[in-house]
């Protein structure tokens, strides 16, 4: 009875945990700056329409010439007639003319309808309803231009309890040479490009690609996840209005002074519908009342190399685990309807507690239907396979759990949305740590995470058990 | 008496032979007019209508140019080829007046109440800069003939006084273009053109 209840409350905080992850959402800024609706680039932000798509793609910038579309005031550092007389004259470039900044909140309240839920009402019994963290987290953004080539982009984001974190802060050069939209280099602190579009660019979801964090789930201190931010530069760009690619290079989760050697690549093309560079005609929405509708295919592929150290004075097991991840995706619109579905391979030389191999294979798929411009039914269906090798380097039973996240996203007005979500999920034996069941985590859902824990206390490690864990109900603002 | 009504009859004369030349001298010229479309709109403040290569003699003329409250103003000045321009610096700053256009002058830094001079001898635009305070930018139009105007805040342009023939009408602007367009104008009328510049 003590193990089971330490495993639901590990789930519980887990839980807890990936609640208040990153939610980089629509940032005003942009709004002022070009003096437009939110929904010029959003259908229910943070999820873009093909044109916010583009507008991110092109480094935060309007396709044509950004400036062409600044409407806000700004404040002219050195006129471009400079450009002629450089380098007996400074550069030129421009400010807002007023401070370029966006603030924000989201949080989450919970149903928990069942009493069998290991992440909810089971951990702490007799709760029914959770709005502990109904205001999760504050925010800071900022998004600004300092010419018609260099951009800013960056987002403090404040913690219900009480921390603080830098979640991006990128200077983004582009256009650095050639063809317009072909190389375009960011520097600084972001998330890695690893699909062709926005990492929140989901109704439901925090994310359109789920994490598996191996360390968290087999033992292990690793912490280093697919989709999250990390620091160093990468080079991207669209080719011809359809291919487009990103490679990049960066510090990785070591969390200790340590070799920067993580890098990644990705490749993607775009059939139909609006360009993935946004220039041009061609694509343009068909119907004025639906500017979000388009018919198109965006298939892509990607490869990531992780290596991060650990810091063995606090008792890690191993200097370094190597993650070795690849996976394809892709989004298919058909007007309203949008399909995203991906399915990716994460495999760590030193992922468990005893530091062997252990493999993550791991499918996210997302159907969408903008019913109206507000109002936009969803479901998230998500699976993560694992196979690990013990202390001996024996291979583990393989298990695998599921998440079913059927939704609704409603814009209460451009800048305010509330999603309403149910998470039922199954796990089909659970991962082993120090020889005994350990909880699940992982996942994309916004307080709807993977976090079933094997109880009661009979089930083991290879136990079948499912769960109608919470009902979500998430709420942002933005201004 | 009879010596004042000579008098009279005499400046009667005069200021009819007065009125008459100058109605001739009207009807000598025509005028185009109209509006100019700019698109991006905040970019109409940096446009010129103009006409291209009319044949004449032009006197030069002295214009001044000051820069006042950290501006160029006017923002937007029109002079023939031959004119000459005083810069007079109005503020108690340090000015400095440059341009990197054409065959491209400085001339050097001068206090307030101060003033520096001159003449364009090419017809171009000249970006008017200060290396002390690189914000500022004005533009000096220096056309083949005065046969040029600014637009005004909505748009609208008037050139007067166009000798009859048929030119080449054209649209300057900072950021935009738009193609030429052949109009002909004829004594004593007013022709309508307007004209749209974009990206």
């Amino acid at each position: 009875m003590i193990r089971w209840t330490s495993r639901a409350a590990a789930a519980l905080a887990v839980a807890a945990l990936l609640c208040v992850a990153s939610n980089a959402y629509a940032i005003p800024a942009f709004a002022r700056k070009y003096e437009t609706s939110c929904l010029t680039c959003h259908t229910v932000y943070p999820k873009l329409n093909p044109f916010g798509e583009a507008f991110r793609r092109n480094g935060y910038r309007f396709p044509g010439i950004d400036s062409d579309y600044v409407k806000q005031g700004t404040i002219v550092l050195g006129q471009e007639a400079n450009k002629k007389t450089f380098p007996n004259s400074v550069w030129p470039g421009t400010i807002p003319n007023s401070v370029p900044l966006s603030i924000g909140v989201n949080g989450q309240g919970f149903v928990i309808p069942s009493s069998t839920s290991t992440a909810g009402r089971n951990a702490r019994p007799g709760t029914v309803l959770d709005l502990h963290d109904l205001v999760a987290e504050g925010h800071i953004w900022t998004g600004a231009s300092l010419d018609d080539s260099i951009t800013l982009w960056g987002e403090l984001t404040f913690v219900s309890d009480g921390s603080l974190s830098v979640e991006h802060f990128q200077v983004l050069f582009n256009d650095l040479v050639g063809p317009k939209h072909w190389f375009n280099l960011s520097v600084g602190h972001g998330f890695p490009n690893v699909t062709p579009f926005g990492p929140h660019s989901s109704y439901l979801a925090d994310q359109m690609v789920p994490n598996v964090p191996i360390g968290e789930l087999l033992g292990n201190t690793s912490g280093w996840v697919l989709v999250d931010s990390y620091t160093g530069l990468e080079l991207n760009g669209v080719v011809g209005g359809r291919f487009d690619y990103a490679v990049g290079l960066n510090a990785g989760a070591s969390g200790i002074s340590a070799p920067t050697e993580d890098y990644y690549g990705r490749v993607g093309f775009k059939l139909g519908g609006l360009r993935s560079d946004g220039e041009g005609s061609t694509g343009a929405p068909q119907d004025t009342l639906r500017p979000w509708a388009e018919t198109s295919l965006h298939l892509y592929g990607f490869g990531y190399r992780s290596n991060t150290f650990l810091d063995t004075t606090a008792g890690a097991p191993t200097p370094n685990d190597v993650a070795t991840t690849w996976g394809l995706g892709a989004r298919a619109q058909f007007g309203s309807a949008e399909l995203n579905a991906g399915w990716y391979h994460d495999k760590h030389n030193h992922g468990t507690d005893s530091a062997t191999e252990a493999t993550a294979k791991v499918f996210f798929s997302e159907l969408s239907y903008v019913l109206f411009p507000w109002l936009v039914p969803s479901i998230r269906v998500e699976n993560i396979r694992l196979d690990a090798q013990d202390a001996a380097g024996a291979a583990l039973p393989s298990v695998n759990a599921w998440h079913v996240m059927p939704g609704i996203a409603f814009l209460v007005r451009p800048n305010v949305k509330l999603v309403v979500a149910a998470n039922w999920e199954h796990a089909n034996g659970f991962p082993t740590v120090g020889g005994e069941a350990s909880a699940w985590t992982g996942g994309a859902g916004d307080g709807g995470a993977f976090t079933i824990a094997p109880s009661p206390s009979t089930v083991d490690a290879t136990s079948s058990s499912s769960e109608f864990q919470t009902i979500s109900i998430s709420m942002a603002w933005a201004m | 008496m009879m010596f004042h009504k000579k008098a009279w009859l005499l400046r009667l004369a005069t200021a009819t032979t007065v009125l008459l030349a100058a109605g001739a001298a009207r009807a000598e010229g025509g005028a185009i007019k109209g509006k100019v479309d700019v698109t991006p709109a905040k970019y109409l403040e940096d446009t010129i209508v103009y006409l291209k290569e009319v044949k004449g003699t032009y006197p030069p003329k002295t214009h001044g140019l000051g820069q006042k409250g950290m501006r160029f103003i006017p923002h937007i000045m029109i002079v023939t080829v031959g004119d000459t321009i005083n810069f007079l610096n109005h503020d108690n700053v340090v000015h400095n007046v440059y341009s990197p256009d054409g065959e491209g002058y400085n001339l050097g830094s001068f206090k307030q109440d101060e003033k520096r001079t001159y003449t364009f001898a090419k017809p171009g635009v000249y970006s008017q800069l200060c290396s002390i305070h690189p914000e500022m930018l004005g533009y000096v139009f220096v056309g083949q003939n005065p046969y040029a105007a600014a637009v005004d805040k909505k748009g609208a342009y008037e050139i007067k006084d166009v000798p009859p023939g048929t030119y080449k009408l054209a649209v300057w602007n900072a950021k935009l273009k738009t193609p030429d367009k052949t109009v002909t104008v004829a004594a004593g009328k007013t022709l309508d053109e307007n004209l749209s510049v974009k990206r």
